[in-house]
């Protein structure tokens, strides 16, 4: 009998592929490193065009957390048009006396749970979390079959 | 730019996780993105680590190396279910090495809106002198 390694078909779904590094990491910071030496000085990795975004739902509400480190309240604007959530932040970037100031924004698709009013949003450690209320009807409701 | 950013796959995915290098039990940890900047007499390092507060961060000197980590601070409620994910759970390393160019004992750090900026020193040897000729 012949004992074999199982792996699974698909790495993503291995409980332990979370926890070890991935093969490809040593090979990518060697090249992330070689990247950052020849275009630090043009290419600010810290001052991309975009911030990662996630969604989260729950029974009550959605939730939107946006990651805008640096950015204080004033400098974010958070609109919702129709069915549109937009973030939009101002990265400021001070060189010596100048200051340059440039936009980045994400927008993402509501879902048609979500109310209009009642959106509130917080800034925590530099993350922002939106909560989107959702409408009544749109709530999971427990309804009651009687059966004759 | 964005051509630019698609040419560069670095760019656009997010950092590979890779494990602690020290024994700190911070789990699989990313690099944070970050800067330094030179003038005469210090640098300036900026962190970008966003999810962190004041008590999950750690800033050690040792051996010649500079170690930054960065402990998320949010936990994610129960009942919310996810439904996209484009940031990491991961906490945060990042090791810069120093040739002792650095005067420790003046250090100023401040840690705001998810983003540590540091002052760092260089030893009175190091700055530029002028050197009288007689």
């Amino acid at each position: 009998m012949n004992i074999v390694r199982y792996t699974y078909p698909n790495r993503t779904l291995s409980p332990f592929s979370l926890l070890n590094r991935s093969p490809w990491t040593g090979l990518e910071s060697e090249i992330d490193r070689l990247f950052d030496s020849v275009l630090s000085d043009f290419a600010s990795t810290s001052a991309p065009d975009r911030f990662p975004v996630d969604l989260y739902e729950d029974a009550e509400n959605a939730y939107v957390r946006a990651e805008l480190p640096g950015i204080s309240r004033d400098d974010i604007k958070v609109e919702v048009v129709d069915d549109t959530l937009t973030i939009e932040a101002a990265r400021k970037l001070k060189e010596d006396d100048k200051e340059e100031s440039f936009l980045v924004s994400r927008s993402v698709s509501l879902p048609d749970s979500v109310r209009s009013e009642g959106i509130t949003a917080t800034l925590e450690n530099g993350v922002l979390t939106v909560t989107l209320p959702k409408r009544e009807e749109a709530k999971p409701r427990k309804i009651n079959v009687s059966v004759n | 730019m964005s051509l630019f950013n698609s040419l560069i796959p670095a760019f656009r995915r997010s950092p590979a996780v890779t494990s602690a290098t020290s024994s700190k039990d911070l789990g699989p940890t990313i690099r944070p993105a970050y800067e330094v900047r030179e003038t005469q007499d210090a640098y300036g390092l900026t962190v970008y680590l966003p999810g962190v507060a004041k008590d999950g961060l750690e800033f050690t000197v040792e051996e010649g190396r500079l170690r930054v980590a960065g402990r998320r601070a949010w936990k994610r409620p129960e009942g919310w279910t996810l439904r996209h994910r484009e940031s990491s759970d991961a906490n945060y390393e990042l090791v810069l090495t120093h040739e002792n160019t650095v005067d420790f004992d003046k250090v100023h750090a401040e840690l705001r809106d998810g983003v540590l900026r540091a002052s760092l020193p260089k030893h009175e040897g190091v700055k530029p002198r002028r050197i009288a000729i007689s």
